[in-house]
């Protein structure tokens, strides 16, 4: 609980960490490694272009290789991912890690190597003393499958079926086509984390969307076990003890990120409504033209933005974009809930030539709902990310500063 | 709603919602009904989707619907009022491989007629549509069962549907659009009414109404 009280306290001075714009090696982040999470408009393409004429499954890019990892098979690491990995190492070997620094690193992409362990000390579910660590995992594995074991046969309970069969039909729709996603270890696993997550949650319960918000945990957690590719990974041949932890693991990670956004998803999920409305403030402020064209043509921001706020863009981003984010977003205080914010008004200006050049509202709904980035790596994501940080930055400690 | 009449020839453009409980088929129906495709799993609809359909309904009428997409579990959440507003009409659509959606769309269909009716206070036109029919057959008596209700309920039809083997896709809908281009027509005509009435009750006094 320190921890986190910490890492929320910690706001005034991280707004002083310098963005990095990453852009090294970033034609790496397009390699093809995997793929999930593009977006419909990617999958219904290479869809159709399957059932047009490939004998084989078209590749889409899922997490793709992220620029500054090394694993075999890949180009040897530039002097300057090799230095970054080396710092990340070095604020990691102490036996007490300095979780400022680390945020610091952090702030400008993760390692892969190293991104298990940092995004599980950010989040504030690994304590920074070195010689806690494996004794609190232990604990908090075991609660974990505690819970399991008092709670999850009650799914088919009468007050408890809807919110089980809800998450069972969901599941298959998180990541579809994805071959990893459709394996029932992989989706009893999904199963179990949000029943227990929905029901311990009762204020919120389970809301679509959430189902989403497992998926980068999950997938950076098995990326610590596995070397090769991992788009038909098989998730049982990984040993039951190691797939038990990656679950007990996501099960926490996404509970401390959920935590900090839960008004999202209360009743009538007032914190999507009031970020939404601030939005619509901010953007007015940053770039008036932007607003008065969607104004014009009676675009309201909560038709395309809620889905924004809902699903934390991760229906907007290719899987290894929202991994890249939330790099950023675990180094950032209020990272998910309050920076998003500025992240989201950056994304849609920065779409703003598209958004000007459509003349009616059907045009601009079809935009704003399908926008490009399946070919989006990190080199976009850090744009996107120093952008947004300027814009808090200007904004920022101004006390009505999303408002005109 | 109605572009101009060059030459005889009206532009309309209507909102259509489409409504239900989730993973009853809404996403499927329109992919099926706007690009004539099917997936067997989409992803989860997360606030409203979007898209559009253009139909030449005759020689001299071209309707663009604008289909609202609505998810499914937003119906307790409080914010239809935002995406319900100004529609023309709607697809209320059940599983019927799961009784419990019909339920499900029956309350849709009351959410409906809180939030939104035409301007002569008459419910907007509303379908039934039983999906995913290719996976079970309607019976007799549940085809009498949905006649009651429709007419208890103010649906102004239903039909057995399946967005997966392309039944009755496009025919539901253009029995909605021929409903709303009606609802259309009488309402251009009602307005002329009411002008007339309007004028003719200002001539007698000056006082304004409206």
């Amino acid at each position: 609980m320190t921890v986190i009280m910490d890492f929320l306290s910690m706001r005034s001075t991280s707004t002083l960490i310098a963005p990095c714009v990453d852009t090294v090696n970033s034609r790496h982040a397009l390699c093809v490694f995997f793929s999930v999470g593009v977006s419909e408009v990617g999958i219904e393409q290479a869809v159709l272009h399957r059932q047009q004429s490939l004998p084989h499954r078209p590749v889409i890019p899922l997490v793709a290789r992220m620029a500054d990892q090394n694993t075999s098979g890949t180009p040897a690491m530039s002097e300057r991912e090799a230095s970054r990995l080396d710092k990340f190492r070095q604020v990691l070997a102490g036996p007490n890690t300095d979780l400022e620094e680390l945020r610091k690193l952090s702030w400008s992409g993760i390692p892969r190597q190293v991104r298990p362990i940092t995004w599980k000390l950010l989040s504030g579910y690994l304590p920074a003393n070195a010689e806690r660590r494996e004794s609190t995992l232990q604990r908090k594995r075991q609660e974990y499958f505690g819970f399991i074991e008092q709670y999850y046969d009650s799914r088919n309970d009468e007050h408890h079926q809807d919110t089980y069969r809800q998450i069972h039909i969901d599941i298959p729709r998180t990541n579809p086509l994805i071959p990893l996603f459709q394996q029932a270890s992989w989706q009893e696993i999904f199963e179990r984390i949000l029943f227990i997550w929905a029901i311990r949650h009762p204020a919120s319960g389970y809301v679509q969307g959430i189902n989403d918000l497992v998926t980068p945990f999950f997938v950076v957690y098995v990326f610590e076990y596995i070397e090769e590719e991992v788009e038909n990974f098989n998730v049982s041949s990984l040993q039951e003890e190691v797939l038990r932890n990656i679950e007990a693991d996501s099960f926490w990670c996404m509970s401390k990120l959920l935590d900090g956004i839960q008004d999202n998803y209360t009743f009538a999920q007032p914190g999507i409504q009031r970020k939404v409305k601030a939005l619509e403030e901010l953007v007015s402020r940053i770039d008036e033209t932007v607003h008065c064209h969607m104004q014009q043509y009676e675009v309201e921001y909560l038709q395309f933005a809620f889905r924004w706020m809902n699903n934390l863009l991760m229906r907007e981003l290719p899987l290894r974009c929202t991994i890249r984010l939330w790099d950023t977003y675990q180094a950032e205080p209020e990272g998910f809930s309050h920076f998003h914010l500025y992240v989201c008004a950056a994304f849609l200006v920065r779409w703003r030539k598209e958004i000007l050049e459509e003349k009616d509202f059907q045009g601009l709904m079809i935009l704003l709902q399908n926008l490009p980035t399946m070919h989006w790596g990190n080199e976009e994501v850090s744009v996107l990310l120093a952008e947004a940080y300027r814009l808090k930055f200007a904004f920022a400690d101004a006390p009505n500063h999303y408002k005109r | 709603m109605s572009g101009g009449a060059e030459l005889g020839f009206t532009e309309h453009l209507f909102k259509v919602l489409v409504i239900g409980d989730h993973k009853v088929g809404k996403t499927s129906f329109v992919k099926r009904y706007v690009k004539n495709q099917f997936y067997e799993e989409l992803k989860t609809t997360i606030g409203v989707d979007f898209s559009m359909k253009v139909i030449d309904w005759d020689s001299h009428t071209r309707v663009r619907l604008q289909l609202w997409d609505i998810a499914g579990q937003e119906r307790l959440r409080g914010l239809n009022r935002v995406f319900f507003k100004r529609s023309s009409g709607a697809l209320v659509v059940y599983d019927m491989t799961n009784g419990s959606t019909l339920d499900g769309a029956l309350n849709w269909k009351h959410e409906l007629d809180s939030q939104v009716m035409l301007k002569n206070g008459r419910p907007i036109p509303a379908v039934l549509l039983a999906n995913k029919c290719d996976e079970t057959k309607v019976c007799r008596r549940n085809a009498s069962l949905l006649e009651k209700l429709c007419q208890e309920k103010g649906f102004i039809g239903w039909f057995q549907t399946s967005a997966k083997e392309n039944i009755n896709v496009d025919e539901a809908a253009k029995f909605l659009v021929k409903h709303i281009l009606q609802n259309n027509e009488e309402s251009v005509k009602e307005e002329e009414q009411n002008m007339q009435i309007n004028l003719k009750q200002q001539s007698k006094s000056n006082s304004t109404c409206c």
